[in-house]
């Protein structure tokens, strides 16, 4: 019986999957084969070339196919549990905390808010410095193009990208956990943000900078480091700064909420003021903000427009 | 000196740029390598300083073996060979004099070079340097402000600020107007007599390797096929290290070789 068994098996192994019709391959081929054919192009000389089969249509469909499958589950599930109606029924809410804001507003609150709003721009100015400081060398070790191992800058670019995961509240939150409330943990969070973007920023740049004068340095007996001192970073300071400027205006923005989660500065009293529905309060603090980023914006606005 | 013995240069995709090639140079020498582009002659002179590898041979440059340098020996051997580039290789966006002390960060310490503190010596030998190709008055300017000329001499300049005993010239004057090329050539030929430099150039034009080297050195498809004093060079032998006659093309000057 086993015998059997096995004698059947080996010839069907042997021959007969050779003769069974592959319908799948067949189609496969002919589709290839049309392809070939449509790409290849006759002179009237009779001369013929093939262009390349290109991957591009066949990845737009890809793409196209992926988005409409997360289309259904994400945003048509979404919708099927959220009753959209809540959000219209709900509106007259808003404009009556805004009347509140309008009605109660209180200018002596002012006071109290300027000490932690110079905190919360300390925290993103401090923030921003020192995150910029460690870009630069760690943009270094990520280009591809100077650090010719691929090793390293591909070590370096994925704990960039793990360090980009998080924003900058998330990171307050943990270092909250870990360090305590205070102004040092929102520059610590701001400083690692600002360090993820601006260092994946800055190696894009180099990696695109035509790297002539910094072979012709190193030709000279420098190191990379060296060299990479004198000839890249004169060429990519104006982006840098630029770049470093922009993060300012992100952090500026985003270190006001950092209070939330204890990290001082004016996001603290917005937390308190919202529990104790001191609308008129929290009005004054959202207009000190907003004068606040509207004047640091444009000084870097400014800045950034003499730079380039 | 710099000797070849054997020298063979192979590229990872299989290109043979360079075959059995042996040759000496005595220092002082004005050597102009010639030949067809593709034919070796930018190998050549990358191997001097490591630039690229020898795949087989022995190349002994200053009495160090080339094929055993690495990291900080490699680093203190390049210090004493200039190169200079076709696309003169500047920093744009710094000023001329920065150029030219950027050759200098190599015998620095790492914080005065990040902190770009030039010791007052290192600062009077660039700018000695630029008086010496005639630019000392663009020291402040911006480097890419200057004309080809004017940049290709910064390079120059910088090039002797490292007090090399050797400079290599890739194609140095192949993107300049037959003046300025003119220009820059005599400049290499005074620093080569001065300053009993060794030049090694490649050369684009026929006329202008033989106006200005006292050696040349013809190869074709990666083998020495001439090797000697310019005044032996004749349309002859030309046509055996191109291949075929001379054109207008390899002439920067079209009357000079008739004459």
């Amino acid at each position: 019986m086993n015998e059997k068994q096995k004698k059947r098996s080996t010839g069907d192994s042997e021959s007969e999957r050779l003769k069974r019709p592959r319908p799948v391959k067949a189609f496969l081929d002919r589709l290839a084969a049309r392809n070939l054919a449509h790409r290849t192009t006759t002179l009237s000389n009779g001369a013929t070339i093939v262009r390349p089969f290109s991957w591009s249509l066949t990845n737009s469909l890809i793409i196209l196919v992926i988005f409409l499958f997360f289309w259904d589950m994400i945003v048509g599930a979404y919708f099927d549990k959220y009753d959209f109606m809540i959000f219209v029924r709900r509106i007259p809410n808003f404009l009556n905390i805004l009347q509140k804001m309008w009605t109660e507003f209180d200018w002596s609150y002012f006071d109290f808010v300027v000490d932690p709003m110079v905190d919360t721009i300390q925290m993103a100015l401090l923030g921003t410095a020192i995150g910029a400081v460690f870009s630069l060398p760690v943009a270094f070790l990520a280009s591809a193009n100077i650090v010719k191992s691929k090793i390293v800058s591909g070590v370096v670019k994925t704990i960039l990208s793990f360090v980009r995961t998080f924003p900058t509240l998330v990171y307050a939150a943990i270092l909250a956990f870990i360090f305590g409330y205070g102004t040092l943990i929102g520059v610590l969070a701001t400083a690692i943000f600002t360090f993820g973007i601006l260092t994946k920023m800055l190696f894009e740049v180099i990696e695109t900078l035509d790297l002539s004068s910094f072979v012709a340095i190193e030709a000279t007996g420098a190191s990379k480091g060296k060299a990479f001192i004198t000839s890249v970073i004169p060429q990519i300071m104006g982006s840098f700064l630029s770049f470093t400027l922009y993060s300012i205006e992100i952090n500026i923005r985003s270190s006001a909420i950092l209070g939330y989660v204890g990290a001082g500065g004016v996001g603290i009293m917005l937390d308190e003021n919202m529990n104790w529905r001191r609308y008129g309060n929290i009005g004054v603090i959202l207009v000190v903000l907003f004068v606040s980023v509207l004047i640091i914006e444009n000084i870097s606005r400014y800045l950034r427009k003499k730079l380039s | 000196m710099i000797q070849f013995s054997h020298v063979s240069k192979i590229y990872p995709n299989g290109t043979v740029a360079l075959k059995d090639v042996t040759l000496e140079i005595q220092q002082g020498e004005f050597v102009a390598i010639i030949g067809l582009s593709g034919a070796g002659k930018s190998t050549l002179i990358k191997l001097i300083n490591k630039m690229t590898d020898v795949t087989e041979g022995s190349l002994i440059v200053n009495k160090s073996d080339v094929r055993r340098l690495q990291g900080a020996e490699l680093r203190r051997f390049r210090r004493r060979i200039g190169i200079v580039f076709q696309s003169f290789n500047l920093i744009n966006r710094t000023s001329v004099i920065n150029n030219v002390l950027a050759a200098r960060v190599a015998d620095m310490n790492f914080f005065s070079t990040l902190l770009g503190l030039y010791s007052r010596d290192d600062k009077l030998l660039a700018l000695e340097s630029l008086d010496n190709v005639g630019i000392l008055e663009k020291a402040y300017s911006r480097a890419d402000q200057l004309s080809g000329g004017q940049q290709q001499r910064v390079a120059l300049a910088r090039t002797l600020a490292q007090k090399p005993s050797i400079i290599l010239a890739d194609e140095p004057v192949a993107s300049l107007d037959p003046i300025t090329a003119n220009q820059i050539m005599k400049d290499f030929k005074r620093i080569n007599v001065d300053h009993n430099i060794t030049v090694i150039a490649n050369m684009h034009h026929v006329d202008m390797a033989l106006k200005y080297a006292n050696r040349v050195i013809g190869i074709n498809k990666g083998e020495i096929v001439f090797d000697g004093p310019s005044s032996q060079v004749n349309e002859d032998l030309l046509k055996k290290i191109y291949g075929r006659e001379i054109t207008d093309e390899d002439i920067m000057f079209k009357k000079t070789l008739g004459e």
